[in-house]
C-alpha cells in the first residue's frame, strides 16, 4: 500500500508536468489544427531562460534566506513562462505565419515544426552546453518531507509541482471559458472564417494562443528543471509523452489534456511497477512502452480520446 | 507583400547562420593552440600525423572534447620538446559517437597518407563499426575509452586499448559486493552498449556467488528517476549497481537520496567523473566507483598534466582525458621507436605499438596479442567524499 501511494505521488508529479505541456499542444491544435512539434523546445527554452535569471539573482543559492525562496521560485516560474511565451510567439511568426499566408498544405507546417524543433534544440546546445544534467542552484531543500500519507512521503518539490501545475490549469480554464480572449480563442477554434466575420482578428488570436501555450510550457520547463534536470535535449521525451497525453484526453480539448496528462503520468508509474510475486511485474525499463500501449488501447475504444475532440467548445 | 515576407525570412535565416558561425569560430579560437605550435617545431625529419576519432559534435561531444584536447596537448608537448626528429600533426575526425557516422570519419583518416595511428574511437559502438576498416588498412588503433567486453574478440587486426574491459571491471566489482555478504543486489543499466556490458558482467558474477539479483533498465534519455529509485528502495536490496554514464547516474543518485535509500550505491568507470560529482552534489557522497585506471590526481606526473591541461583549455581535464593523453603519448613513443629502427610506415608503427611499453599517468601502456592491456588486473575502487572523488584502493583488496 505504501509502495502504491509512493508510485501514485511520483505519477501525479510527472503527470502534472505532462498536463502543462499537453495544454500547449492542445491549444494550438484547437485554433490551427496543427501539431506544433516544436513545443517540446518551447518547454526546454523555459528551463534555460529561468536558469539564467535565477542564477543571476541567487548565484549558487546557498546564502538565500528562507523568505527569499518563494520569491525566487515565483521569479523562476515567471521568467520560464516569459521565455516560453517569447519563443512560442516567434515560432509562430517565423515558422507558421508565412506558411499560413500562402495557404501551404498541412504537411508543410508539420515539416516546418520538426525543423524548428531541431533548430532550437541544437541552438541551445551551441549557445549553452550539451551536458545532460544541468542543475538549478539548490536554493531550498527539495527533499524535505511535508506530508506523510499512510507511510508514503510527499516532498516539498513534489507538492510544489503538483499544486503549481493545478493552479495554472485552473487559471487557464477560467481564462478560456470566462474572458473575452478566451471567447475569441474558442471562436477561432470553432470556425475561423465566421469568427473573422464577427470581428475577431484571427492572426492576433492565434498569436495569443501561442503565447498562452508557450507560457505554460516554459513554466513547466522551469518546474521540470527544478525537480529533475535540464538540457538542450530535455524536451524530446516529455514532449512526445505530453503529445500522447493530449491525444489521450482528446486533442483540442483543454480539460482532456489535463486529465490525459495526469492519467498518463500515473499509469506509466503504477503499471510497470505493479508487484507480482514480490517483483515488479513488467519492470521500469518498459515505462515508455506501457505509456504508448495505454494510448493505443484508449484510442481503440474511444478514437477521439477520453473527453473527445470538442474543438470549438474547448473548455 | 510576398517578396517582403520572403526577405524577412532571409534576414532571420542570415542572422541565425551568422550567429552559428560566430559561435563555432569563437570555440575554435578558444581551444586553439593547434596550428602554430605544430609548425613551429619543424625539423627536417618529415611530418607524421596522429588521427583522433571521436564525437566532436552532437550530444556526446563532451567526451570527445575531453579526449581530443588531451591528445592535442600530448602532440603539442612532444613537438615543443624538439627532440623528436620529426613534426607531429593531429587530425581530428568527428564520428559524432555514432556507429553509422564512424565509417565516414575513418575514410577521412585513411585519405591522409601521413596518418600513422589513430587515437579512438571513443565509443564501443563506433569501434565495432570501423575496427575492420582500420585493421584492413594496417593502421594502429589505440582507444582510450571503448571498454565493451567483446571488442577484443571480433578479430580487429590493429585494435588496442589501454583500459581493462567491462568484464574485468564488472566481475571484480561483483566480487567486492558479494564479499559484503549482501543477499540481494539491484542492477540497473542504461541500455547502452557500455552500460549493458558492465551490468551483465556484474549480474552474472553476483549470481555465480549466490546473490539474488534484480535487474532493470532505464533508458539513458530518462530525466525522472523517481520510479526507478522507489523500486530500488522497495525491493529491499542491500546495494545498487548502476551500469551507465555519469550524467544519468547523478540524476539517479539524487532520486535515491530523495527516497532515503540507505544501501550501498556503486557504478562503473562511466560514472566516475566531475559530471557526476557536480550533478549529484550531496547525493553523490558515499557512492562507489570501480575503474580500471590509476588515480590520475595522485600520481605526480598526472598533476603536471592536470595543470598543463587546465592552462591550455581553461577547464580541468575530465572523463578519459588522462587516458587519451596516455594513449597519444604511447603512440608517439611507438612512432619514435619505429623511427629509431629505420623507417616510419604504418606497418612499422603498428609493430612498435604492439611492442610498446610506456609508463603513463593512468597505467603502464602495454598490449597483449589481442590488443587488451597486458597488465589489466588493476581495478581500483573510488568513492565520493564531501563532493570529491577519492581513491579507496585496489578493488580486490577491499572487503
Amino acid at each position: 500500500m505504501t509502495d502504491f501511494l509512493n508510485y501514485l505521488i511520483l505519477g501525479l508529479t510527472r503527470g502534472s508536468m505532462y498536463a502543462l505541456i499537453a495544454l500547449g499542444y492542445t491549444l494550438v491544435y484547437g485554433v490551427l489544427q496543427l501539431i506544433n512539434f516544436a513545443h517540446s523546445e518551447v518547454f526546454m527554452s523555459g528551463a534555460f531562460g529561468s536558469y539564467i535569471i535565477i542564477h543571476a539573482v541567487v548565484g549558487d543559492g546557498k546564502s538565500l534566506p528562507w523568505f527569499g525562496v518563494p520569491l525566487v521560485f515565483i521569479l523562476g516560474l515567471g521568467s520560464g513562462a516569459l521565455t516560453g511565451a517569447v519563443i512560442a510567439w516567434s515560432l509562430e511568426r517565423v515558422a507558421y505565419r508565412p506558411l499560413r499566408r500562402r495557404g501551404a498544405p498541412k504537411l508543410a507546417f508539420l515539416i516546418s515544426a520538426i525543423g524548428m524543433s531541431f533548430f532550437l534544440s541544437q541552438l541551445a546546445g551551441k549557445l549553452f552546453n550539451r551536458f545532460t544534467n544541468n542543475q538549478f542552484p539548490t536554493y531550498f531543500q527539495q527533499n524535505r518531507r511535508v506530508l506523510s500519507i499512510a507511510g508514503a512521503d510527499v516532498s516539498v518539490i513534489q507538492l510544489t509541482l503538483i499544486v503549481t501545475a493545478v493552479l495554472m490549469m485552473l487559471f487557464l480554464d477560467r481564462l478560456v471559458s470566462g474572458t473575452k480572449l478566451g471567447r475569441s480563442i474558442r471562436g477561432v477554434a470553432e470556425d475561423a472564417p465566421t469568427a473573422a466575420l464577427m470581428g475577431i482578428n484571427i492572426d492576433k488570436t492565434i498569436s495569443r494562443t501561442f503565447i498562452i501555450g508557450g507560457a505554460l510550457g516554459g513554466a513547466a520547463g522551469f518546474l521540470f528543471g527544478t525537480a529533475f534536470t535540464f538540457s538542450n535535449i530535455m524536451g524530446f521525451l516529455p514532449g512526445v509523452k505530453a503529445f500522447a497525453a493530449a491525444v489521450l484526453g482528446g486533442i483540442g480539448n483543454i480539460r482532456g489534456a489535463m486529465i490525459g496528462g495526469l492519467l498518463l503520468g500515473v499509469v506509466e508509474n503504477l503499471v510497470p511497477t505493479a508487484p507480482w510475486n514480490g517483483h515488479a511485474w513488467i519492470g521500469i525499463g518498459w515505462t515508455d512502452v506501457v505509456a504508448f500501449v495505454v494510448l493505443v488501447l484508449v484510442l481503440v475504444v474511444r478514437p477521439s480520446g477520453i473527453l473527445g475532440e470538442r474543438l470549438g467548445r474547448a473548455a | 507583400m510576398r517578396t517582403q515576407s520572403l526577405a524577412k525570412i532571409a534576414v532571420v535565416g542570415m542572422v541565425g547562420v551568422l550567429a552559428l558561425t560566430a559561435c563555432s569560430n569563437s570555440k575554435k579560437s578558444g581551444s586553439g593552440l593547434g596550428g602554430g605550435a605544430s609548425s613551429s617545431g619543424a625539423t627536417s625529419g618529415g611530418t607524421y600525423t596522429i588521427a583522433f576519432e571521436g564525437p566532436l559534435s552532437g550530444d556526446n561531444q563532451q567526451l570527445g572534447i575531453n579526449e581530443v584536447n588531451a591528445a592535442e596537448l600530448a602532440v603539442n608537448q612532444a613537438n615543443a620538446k624538439g627532440d623528436l626528429g620529426f613534426t607531429l600533426k593531429l587530425l581530428k575526425a568527428d564520428d559524432v559517437g555514432d556507429p553509422s557516422k564512424a565509417p565516414a570519419a575513418a575514410a577521412q583518416v585513411l585519405q591522409d597518407n601521413t596518418v600513422m595511428g589513430v587515437i579512438g574511437p571513443s565509443f564501443s559502438g563506433a569501434t565495432k563499426a570501423v575496427g575492420n576498416t582500420y585493421g584492413d588498412a594496417g593502421l594502429a588503433v589505440i582507444t582510450p575509452s571503448a571498454s565493451n567486453g567483446t571488442l577484443q574478440t571480433l578479430g580487429f587486426k590493429t585494435f588496442h586499448r589501454i583500459i581493462p574491459n567491462d568484464n574485468v571491471e564488472g566481475t571484480q566489482g561483483a566480487d567486492w559486493l558479494a564479499r559484503k555478504g549482501l543477499k540481494k543486489v539491484f542492477v540497473v543499466d542504461d541500455q547502452s552498449d557500455y552500460g549493458k556490458g558492465v551490468a551483465d558482467a556484474v549480474q552474472s558474477e553476483l549470481k555465480a556467488k549466490g546473490v539474488t539479483v534484480t535487474r532493470s533498465s532505464v533508458d539513458a534519455k530518462t530525466t525522472d528517476y523517481g520510479a526507478a529509485a522507489q523500486s530500488v528502495k522497495s525491493s529491499g536490496a542491500g546495494a545498487l549497481f548502476y551500469g551507465g554514464y555519469d550524467a544519468q547516474a547523478a540524476l539517479f543518485a539524487k532520486a535515491l537520496k530523495a527516497v532515503s535509500y540507505t544501501g550501498i550505491t556503486a557504478g562503473g568507470n562511466g560514472v566516475k567523473s566531475s559530471v557526476f560529482t557536480k550533478g549529484a552534489g550531496d547525493a553523490g557522497n558515499g557512492w562507489y566507483f570501480t575503474c580500471g585506471c590509476l588515480d590520475a590526481t595522485i600520481a605526480t606526473n598526472a598533476k603536471q598534466f592536470t595543470a598543463d591541461y587546465t592552462k591550455a583549455y581553461n577547464t580541468p581535464p575530465s572523463t578519459y582525458s588522462p587516458e587519451a593523453f596516455d594513449a597519444t603519448n604511447a603512440l608517439i613513443q611507438a612512432i619514435k621507436d619505429a623511427k629509431s629502427k629505420g623507417s616510419v610506415t604504418k606497418a612499422s608503427v603498428l609493430a612498435a605499438v604492439n611492442a610498446v611499453d610506456y609508463q603513463g599517468i593512468t597505467t603502464e601502456v602495454k598490449f597483449g596479442a589481442d590488443g587488451e592491456p597486458a597488465g589489466a588486473t588493476t581495478v581500483s575502487l573510488y568513492t565520493q567524499k564531501a563532493g570529491q572523488i577519492v581513491s579507496v584502493g585496489l578493488l580486490k583488496d577491499q572487503s
